[in-house]
């Protein structure tokens, strides 16, 4: 019985054998994107956090022309607005070139999906930056998490005594295709302003209904939305 | 457990069986006889379940060499083409064969080509492979070719009606090749579906033309591991693909999205910079290893005289410079209009400044933070790191018109004339896993990039991407007293199908018989084909 079986598998093998040689099997990936950057110098030292991520977390890229690469190490720098990924193979961290991409998206620590895109704002200062985007539809909403390092008293943590930190500075955007990027605070006047004066009302009674009270961004994409969801036009 | 294992080994062969019995491609040209520096035309009908998107149709002369290969695009399974036939092809037997990377079958067609200088050699014997087994074509009945004559005289105006049966119609996959072409009744050319070896498996199924090799080690010519290639296609944007190979030495790289002829260098280098290293290319294979062998065949004197009368109409058409065929513009190419190597620091235009002799000079004068010294004949470049406010310890990755510099005695005597723009990027760039310090690019006037030479380790390529599309040129007015020498009279390789196609012509000053055809692809994968002939007197 062992022999018999041990000469249908001889004879399997040497069929395959027969058949393998003349197709040439190609590695893996072999053909993949490369991704452009230059490697990563770090930051100095101060109060405050200068990332999104404290460590890497894994996300995908989208490039210029559609391609998508996923199962990389991503850390964003929310002071230089820059990506920064993590190349195991050569053990080096590398800050993506900007413009190389068309977005990227990320988990944090939590496990929550956050969604960048690279758009150019003609604000004061013209340039592309990496926005998060928290509500989509016509009028979508964006976040620019900006982190500044500024003056703050001398006297910090131990082993910190600094006159620098990093400090958050995010700026929330209203976006629609004809008038481009506007800025909003997150407040429940802000959202109300942008409700149809006849919706106001309405739009105060979802809220109150749904116990949502505006504080944080959190709470603020959670009014948006439920304003959204029941019909009120928003409009800016 | 014998029974099972017996069972799935069945199972196996029959799907082996299986693959290697697939539906072949069909392959149409123009003529079956030509004369060097003719233009020989081409219709493929492609498997549908082929999944390659590019058909690769290779000319071989008698002996088996690679006379010429053109890369085809396939649109819904279908690709037209061309190949020009040199001047300097030998009378003979040659044959066409249509194949994709990962086709398990190729399609194989006898021509026969006589030089027009020569015209048919001394001896009446020619060496012709015997090929049996049609290619796969069935005649429908109910297409009928409508309003021609049988007899035309030359530079006379004709019209052609075909009828396609609404039922038929609906058959139809894709689009139709309609032509008007001579036939030489003494002269037919066989076809052959033969089973071949796929180069790839078929789950390669990219669009785009691959280039394949092997680095070997010069001394030891024993396969190199961990060799690093590096592709480049020299631009003021280049593209730049690297391959590290494995214990096989082989190493691939796909071209996608470029037309017409274009440069390739290719190069190989050791990553520890310990050995010399040997770049080949993956040679033609074969074709003769699957076609059966040869036959001799006498050529009757009647045959010989229509070939001198061939040749001497080409040579008219020489003569008179007609082309037969207009080219269409190359679509644009698609590719990441950024460059490999980032946005620079500072791009530096040196003609823009005072003359000088050389790149030492240049860097001198031109370039700070850029070191090119000249130590006992030696060249050595270093560069600023921006990042670390330090010089980098490792030369810089050196580029001429992007490709990759190895020895800087290249670029040792470029001067301002022979500059046109110097890109210089002073941080670590990475691009996938190769890292470099910092990258100078240089882009010399006209793209000239003959300072590198080809070597064990260079490879300059002229490739021919795939094809762009031709049609044949409009006929001369019906009364120019330019000669008309056409030979193909109507060559339509994409009409669309309708109930009923107009097909109007001139005939040309060539006299003799003339086919009109039409042929396509039904939905089932069977290929119809009409003929009807008449004779231009």
């Amino acid at each position: 019985m062992e022999k018999r079986m041990l000469f249908v598998f001889i004879l399997l093998n040497l069929l395959l054998a027969l058949v393998l040689p003349a197709q040439e099997v190609l590695p893996k990936n072999w053909n993949g994107e490369k991704i452009k950057g230059v490697r990563f110098v770090p930051y100095a030292t101060y109060q405050g956090n200068p990332f999104f991520n404290d460590s890497f977390v894994p996300g995908k890229i989208e490039l210029t022309d559609g391609t998508i690469i996923g199962a990389l190490q991503l850390k964003y720098s929310s002071y230089q607005d820059e990506l920064i990924y993590y190349n195991s193979d050569i053990s080096t961290q590398i800050v993506i070139d900007k413009m190389s991409l068309r977005g990227f998206s990320l988990a944090d620590e939590n496990g929550v999906q956050h969604r960048f895109k690279l758009q150019y704002i003609s604000h004061s200062l013209p340039e592309y930056r990496f926005f998060e985007l928290l509500s989509d539809g016509d009028i979508s909403l964006w976040v620019y998490r900006k982190v500044l390092l500024l003056t703050s008293p001398i006297y910090g943590e131990a082993g910190k005594e600094k006159n620098l930190s990093y400090q958050e500075a995010y700026n929330y955007y209203l976006y629609n295709k004809e008038k481009g990027y506007e800025l909003i605070r997150i407040s429940k006047g802000s959202l109300l302003s942008k409700c149809d004066p006849s919706n106001q009302k309405l739009a105060r009674k979802i809220l109150r209904r749904n116990k949502v009270n505006i504080r944080d961004e959190k709470s603020f994409v959670k009014a948006w939305s439920l304003v959204k969801e029941n019909g009120v036009n928003l409009s800016f | 457990m014998v029974k099972k294992l017996l069972t799935v080994l069945l199972l196996l062969g029959s799907l082996l069986c299986k693959a290697q019995n697939k539906e072949g491609f069909a392959l149409f040209t123009d003529r079956d006889l030509y004369t060097s520096g003719e233009t020989l035309l081409i219709k493929v009908y492609a498997p549908v379940d082929e999944p390659s998107g590019i058909v690769n149709v290779d000319l071989f002369n008698s002996k088996g060499n690679l006379v010429s290969a053109v890369y085809l695009e396939m649109k819904n399974h279908q690709a037209n083409g061309f190949i020009h036939l040199a001047d300097s092809l030998s009378s003979g037997s040659y044959l066409v064969r249509t194949t994709t990377r990962t086709s398990l079958t190729q399609t194989v067609k006898e021509l026969f080509v006589s030089n027009r200088f020569t015209g048919m050699t001394e001896s009446t014997v020619f060496k012709r492979p015997e090929v049996n087994g049609p290619q796969v074509e069935t005649t429908f009945t109910a297409l009928q070719i409508e309003g021609t004559s049988g007899v035309y005289k030359n530079r006379e105006k004709g019209h052609a009606t075909v009828h396609l049966p609404l039922e038929f119609l609906s058959q139809i996959d894709g689009n139709l090749l309609v032509g008007i072409t001579p036939v030489t009744p003494e002269y037919h050319a066989m076809n052959l579906v033969a089973a071949t070896k796929p180069k790839f498996y078929r789950e390669t199924s990219n669009e785009g033309i691959i280039i394949s090799g092997t680095i070997t080690d010069a001394d030891t010519e024993k396969p190199f591991e961990n060799g690093l290639v590096y592709l480049t296609i020299p631009d003021s944007l280049p593209e730049f693909k690297y391959y590290t190979t494995g214990v096989n030495g082989r190493f691939y790289f796909q071209i996608t999205n470029r037309y017409g002829k274009i440069p390739v260098v290719l190069q190989c280098s050791d990553k520890e910079k310990k050995r010399l290293l040997k770049i080949s290319l993956t040679p033609a294979d074969n074709i003769f290893s699957s076609l059966p062998p040869g036959e001799s065949h006498a050529f009757s004197p009647e045959f010989r005289k229509i070939v001198a009368k061939k040749v001497e109409s080409l040579n008219f058409c020489k003569i008179f410079g007609l082309n037969e065929l207009a080219m269409q513009p190359f679509p644009p190419h698609k590719q990441d209009d950024r460059l490999f190597y980032g946005i620079p620091n500072r791009v530096v235009r040196p003609k823009q400044f005072i003359d000088l002799p050389n790149f030492e000079e240049i860097s001198r004068e031109l370039l700070p933070q850029v070191k090119f010294r000249t130590y006992n004949r030696n060249p050595s470049l270093q560069l600023f790191n921006f990042q670390r406010n330090r010089y980098f310890n490792d030369q810089p990755l050196v580029l001429l018109n992007g490709i990759p510099v190895t020895y800087l005695n290249v670029i040792k005597e470029m001067g301002t004339t022979q500059i046109d723009r110097i890109d210089i990027c002073q941080s670590e760039r990475y691009f996938g896993d190769l890292g470099f310090s910092g990258v100078v690019a240089i882009y010399s006037t006209n793209g000239d990039y003959t300072r590198l030479n080809e070597s064990d380790e260079l490879i300059k390529l002229s490739l021919e991407a795939i094809q762009p599309d031709a049609e044949l040129t409009a006929p001369p007015e019906h009364a120019s007293k330019m000669p008309d020498l056409r030979q193909v009279l109507l060559w339509k390789p994409s009409l669309k199908p309708e109930k009923t196609l107009e097909l109007n012509f001139q005939t040309s000053d060539i006299k003799g018989n003339y086919r009109i055809f039409l042929s396509g692809k039904s939905v089932n994968g069977s290929i119809f084909y009409k003929e009807q002939l008449f004779e231009v007197k």
